[in-house]
């Protein structure tokens, strides 16, 4: 449906997007995850051809949408990282603005408005003023205003930031249903990984401007085959504990949390037992040691050596 | 579409009552202040200016009509003489002029006290004088003379300014004006029952500059003008953050995303800054209409003023949100609200007739929307047709012109700089 060929945009003297490829078909959920200044809102500001690239080109249907931008914004739903709303106005306000912006008229401009108030379950505060709203009500009011012309494509960039976890699963629950009943095509943005794992079939990881890795949950996770990650609960740590941890010549990488520690270790090694003669040398006290199944955020840190969250 | 901005524009507006109140009724409440101030006694219509003016004559004006007549028995049949003798007294220009300074409405800022010439030195050293009105020697003379046969050269009033009084001065020389015109276009005469075709006149040259003051201008009138056209200048800012606002938080980007193109929205920046304007100009008039009785002699001039006035602000206001949009901050806007706007105010003549100081601040002060707005609403005011206020209008349509085609030229594409 959609292709980001070797895009890049510098700001000056830094790259926001460095020669970012990837694709979305039609009815797909895709999530481009990446930690804050990734790069995710240049890419998608390009994307929805508000921005012009420095370099690459996004088509849609195979024709290039930089120079004719027209027949794409018509399929295309775009909810922006901030709150693009009216905030003195109220909801059915800001929808009807919206609506009409988008040449809807009379009957057919209140079904739509009606439909999208039901959708995100905003129909019994329509008439209240957007600044009164949580921020999850926005969020959701947000995503509405992008949904009312019947988008095949709907562009979601951070939906969840700063809301209650109520909110957020609503909102995760709508996008999913709009997927599954609507065949609607989502590209979803987060810094969440658990989101992303949550909703998307195939993931784009993106840092610093580079895209770092990419696939289906699965192939994402594969990189991480020659490595396991082993998790270390204990009631208190100390330095000699995470010395010798840190010098162990099978342990790749150290992470750790307040009762926590986490390593990096190839595979095919057992190192349980060694974990826990280190823990009786060092008069630790341990509570677990488990094998974790990796996660997105795993894939990261060993991608980039860093957390995803900062 | 575009319609569909200045709704939305103005619910924003409705929603906002505390800029509601800045721009409404701000300026309502500072005509009172300042009417109240700066006009004496703000029900009676008096001037918020009171100036003392010396009238001194050489020779009394009796006298030489009395001559006159003796030669005009020499000149003319002695029916045509009866017929002019009979109105003699409409027609001495003393005697009118003392006419127009006692009537009640110039009394009422205009003290006028007559002095010997041998008083001349003291008056001129005595600062409280705006002005001393001399009248040469055969004055009424040549007058009349001019005026019934057209002989001689145009006569002319010798009037002393304070040069430290020059706004007052230049009340002094504009009622001079009124009392040249007078004589000029016939009006009394024709009226005085002299067949005006008979009589070859001519103008009479003053020393005075014309400004046309043809019925004073009370405080209250002056200020409803002055806050009304500077207040407007904010509506400009006003609908220049909005804009701004609206590129911030992306709600531009919606705009453009669904295929509206971006001159679609400029033009609804450029009709919601023209409209209101438009709006907030009538509120104000009307207040000062129904609570102060200020009215304009001509409702559809009074329009046409407004109507090129609020254009020029909805240039403004769409220049303001352009350079907004390119430099991507509003400090643009903050310097305008903070500063300019000001500074236009006071060049324009909103908080006092500067440009009677001189010419060069009132041609400055013309050159900003809001002075040229005023100047055309005090002329209006005055009562001159749309004939005295072509250039005004034309300015601020010029103006209007302008900043659209430099907004436009700012505008960015697709809204962002980089
Ligand atoms: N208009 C801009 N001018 C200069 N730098 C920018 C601009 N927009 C984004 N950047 C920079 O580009 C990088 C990527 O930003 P962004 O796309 O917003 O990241 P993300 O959405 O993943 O948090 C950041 O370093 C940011 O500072
Ligand atoms: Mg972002």
């Amino acid at each position: 449906m959609i292709e980001l060929v070797d895009l890049t945009k510098k700001f000056k003297q830094i790259y926001a997007v460095k020669n970012l490829s990837m694709f979305i078909e039609r009815g797909e959920i895709v999530g481009l995850l990446g930690p804050n200044g990734a790069g995710k809102s240049t890419a998608i500001s390009i994307l929805s051809s508000l921005v012009e690239p420095s370099g690459g080109d996004v088509r849609f249907e195979n024709k290039s949408i930089l120079k004719h931008p027209a027949p794409f914004r018509k399929v295309v739903g775009m909810v922006p990282q901030n709150i693009a709303l009216y905030s003195d106005l109220t909801a059915e306000e800001n929808l009807l603005f919206f609506g009409r912006i988008y040449r809807l008229r009379g009957k057919e401009l209140e079904r739509k408005v009606d439909e999208v108030l039901e959708q995100i379950g905003l129909t019994d505060r329509r008439r209240d003023v957007v600044k009164k709203f949580s921020g999850g009500m926005q969020r959701r009011l947000n995503i509405g205003v992008a949904m009312l012309h019947d988008p095949e494509l709907l562009i979601m960039d951070e939906p969840t930031v700063g809301i209650d976890p109520q909110s957020r699963n609503y909102i995760l629950e709508t996008v999913k249903r709009l997927n599954e009943e609507r065949k609607m095509t989502v590209l979803y943005t987060s810094h969440y990984m658990e989101e992303v794992e949550f909703l998307c079939d195939r993931i784009y990881i993106m840092d610093k401007g580079n895209l770092i890795a990419s696939g289906t949950k699965d192939e994402i996770k594969q990189i991480l085959s020659s490595e396991k990650t082993i998790s270390i609960t204990m009631e208190r740590l100390n330095e000699e504990f995470l010395d010798s941890l840190k010098e162990n010549p099978l342990v790749n990488r150290v992470t750790i949390g307040e009762k926590e520690v986490t390593i990096l270790v190839p595979r095919d090694i057992n190192i349980f037992s060694e974990i826990i003669k280190l823990a009786e040398s060092t008069g630790i006290e341990l509570n677990s040691v488990d094998n974790k199944t990796p996660t997105l955020e795993d894939v990261f840190l060993h991608l980039t050596g860093r957390a995803l969250r900062d | 579409m575009i319609w569909q901005i200045i709704k939305k524009q103005g619910l924003l507006f409705w929603r906002n009552p505390q800029q509601l109140l800045l721009l409404v009724a701000l300026p309502i409440i500072l005509i009172a202040i300042l009417g109240a101030a700066l006009g004496s006694d703000f029900e009676n219509e008096s001037s918020p200016i009171k100036m003392k003016v010396a009238f001194m004559e050489n020779v009394g004006e009796q006298e030489q009509i009395d001559q006159f007549i003796t030669d005009l028995h020499e000149k003319l049949p002695s029916k045509a003489v009866k017929e002019i003798e009979s109105n003699i007294e409409n027609m001495a220009p003393i005697n009118s002029i003392k006419a127009v300074f006692e009537s009640e409405e110039v009394s009422d800022f205009l003290e006028i006290t007559y002095i010997e010439p041998s008083e001349k030195n003291k008056i001129v050293e005595d600062d409280s004088y705006s002005a001393i009105v001399e009248v040469p020697e055969s004055f009424s003379y040549d007058v009349l003379d001019f005026m019934v046969l057209g002989n001689t050269e145009a006569p002319t009033l010798t009037v002393t300014y304070n040069e430290e009084q020059q706004v007052r001065t230049s009340i002094v020389s504009s009622f001079l004006t009124q009392f040249q015109e007078q004589l000029t276009k016939g009006a009394f005469l024709g009226k005085n029952g002299i067949d005006v075709s008979t009589i070859n006149f001519q103008e009479i040259k003053g020393e005075v500059i014309s400004i046309n003051e043809k019925k004073p201008v009370s405080a209250s009138a002056y200020y409803t003008i002055g806050m009304t056209v500077m207040n407007v200048l904010f509506l400009a800012g006003a609908i220049g953050y909005y804009a701004y606002h609206e590129k911030e938080l992306n709600v531009f980007n919606r705009i453009i995303m669904a295929n509206v193109s971006r001159w679609v929205y400029f033009s609804g920046v450029l009709a919601s800054g023209t409209i209101f304007a438009f709006i907030q100009s009538l509120i104000i008039f009307t207040f000062s209409w129904l609570v102060y009785g200020i009215r304009f002699p001509n409702v559809i001039d009074f329009l046409v003023v407004t109507l090129s006035f609020s254009f020029a602000i909805g240039g403004l206001a769409v220049l303001l949100s352009a350079l907004n949009y390119r430099l991507n901050s509003e400090t643009i806007t903050n310097f305008f609200m903070n500063i300019i706007a000001t500074l236009l105010a006071v060049l324009g003549g909103s908080f006092y007739p500067i440009g009677d100081f001189s010419p060069l601040i009132q041609s400055l002060g013309n050159m900003t929307p809001n002075g040229a707005g005023l100047t055309a609403y005090i002329t209006l005011l005055r009562g001159d047709g749309i004939a005295g206020i072509v250039d005004s209008v034309m300015y601020l349509l010029i103006f209007a012109l302008m900043t659209v085609v430099v907004a436009a030229l700012c505008f960015p594409k697709r809204g962002v700089s980089a």
